[in-house]
């Protein structure tokens, strides 16, 4: 047992080899032009985009500069550089599925809405037609705020 | 005095006439709106044949839209006082007319009609919940009388009697998963007062609200989850915009 712990201290701290590092810096190019590429063609909005351009830039500076990934290792006190990158991508990814679901709720309660209204448009429809064309007191309000809008 | 009744229907052409013509014989000054919560048969014909006012939302959205949906249209039509009762038939008319009254008479902002009220219990025995719905209205009944400190019977009862203070909170917040429960915490934090009444309900036509033991465990723990969260939530919110 006692040479496996000593071998475990011996290793040297995982090293990027240069290989992984090109593949990485790829991979973040390609991935920023998907990005643009997503946004020329109007299927994402920009202000969606900017945090996969962070992610984007973040994954080519670790592949130029390895030394930042180990500064950042020892400043959380992770011995493995590995175990501190997956943790710090996991905890991005974690945030950025939170930020979904808080854009989704939003976007919920609109829809919820925009249905409600739609429908509460119909009802005077309804109401009009049975006072031959005349709007219901409540409306005129509602109306006149229109009329001001478009005027 | 301007009154409006509304009732949230979803999929149901075979009683909604019925309910309106309830609802016409015991109320016959209030207006009446269905609100047809993206209905796939005939419930939008069905009523309007029946001479009702109906709000067609686009898709089905959930019981909390639809009751919100209601609340909106009465507090922007400027009637005094509203009401709703569910479309299965199970709330009679004349009960809910006894709700409203305790609303026009000043006496509460928001009354809720209660079938497991002690005097509802002791008038009819018409109605007999399942085993698992007995168990999640307990529940509810300890949780929120303990979060609002007002002893609450029937957390879940579909059928409510409300003025414009009530109609101004609820077109602003109303919760779409667990309306009938948050709704109440919302509004006693709110400083509105709430009382139950004691009503006479009736036996669900065909189906059943609760299906299996796992998905009525689930719907209560995500009902406590709601109501803890309740309780942060800020206590006053501002006038409508």
């Amino acid at each position: 047992m006692r040479f496996l712990v000593l071998a475990a201290e011996s290793e040297p701290q995982v090293q990027l080899t240069s290989q992984t590092r090109i593949l990485a810096a790829v991979i973040a190019i390609f991935f920023m032009l998907l990005i643009l590429d997503l946004i020329r063609r109007d299927r994402l909005q920009e202000r969606y985009s900017v945090i996969w351009f962070v992610a984007g830039l973040g994954m080519l500076a670790g592949a130029a500069f390895p030394g930042l990934l180990e500064l950042v290792a020892d400043a959380m006190g992770v011995r493995n550089t590995n175990v501190a990158l997956f943790s710090i991508v996991l905890l991005l990814l974690l945030g950025l599925a939170l930020n979904f679901s808080v854009i989704m709720s939003k976007q919920a309660a609109q829809i919820t809405r925009l249905a409600q209204e739609r429908a509460l448009e119909k009802v005077d429809q309804q109401t009009d037609r049975q006072q031959n064309g005349g709007a219901p007191s409540g409306e005129q309000g509602l109306q006149a705020e229109e009329q001001r809008l478009e005027g | 005095m301007r009154t409006l009744v509304f009732i949230p229907a979803w999929n149901e052409e075979t009683s909604v006439a019925e309910v309106i013509a309830d609802v016409r014989k015991y109320l016959p000054e209030a207006d009446i709106l269905v609100v047809d919560d993206g209905s796939a048969d005939a419930t939008a014909e069905r009523a309007r044949e029946a001479g009702a006012l109906v709000a067609s939302l686009p898709f089905n959205q959930g019981l909390g839209a639809a009751l919100q949906t209601g609340y909106l249209y009465a507090l922007r039509n400027g009637y005094d006082f509203c009401a709703h009762l569910d479309s299965d038939g199970q709330h009679p008319a004349e009960e809910v007319a006894r709700l409203l009254e305790v609303v026009t008479s000043g006496r509460a902002d928001l009354v809720i009609g209660s079938r497991y009220h002690a005097g509802a219990v002791a008038a009819t025995g018409d109605y007999k919940p399942t085993f698992s719905r007995r168990i999640g209205t307990s529940v509810f009944r300890f949780f929120l009388t303990l979060a609002t400190r007002q002893r609450f019977t029937d957390t879940t009862s579909g059928m409510r009697a409300a003025n414009r203070r009530v109609m101004t909170l609820f077109s602003q917040r109303y919760s779409p998963d667990f309306a009938e429960i948050e709704s109440l915490q919302l509004a006693v934090r709110q400083g509105l007062r709430v009382e139950e009444v004691p009503v006479r309900m009736l036996e669900r036509a065909g189906g059943s609200s609760f299906l299996t033991p796992v998905k009525s465990a689930f719907f209560i723990f995500k009902g406590l989850v709601v109501l803890l969260v309740g309780q942060f939530r800020p206590r006053r919110v501002e006038a409508e915009r």
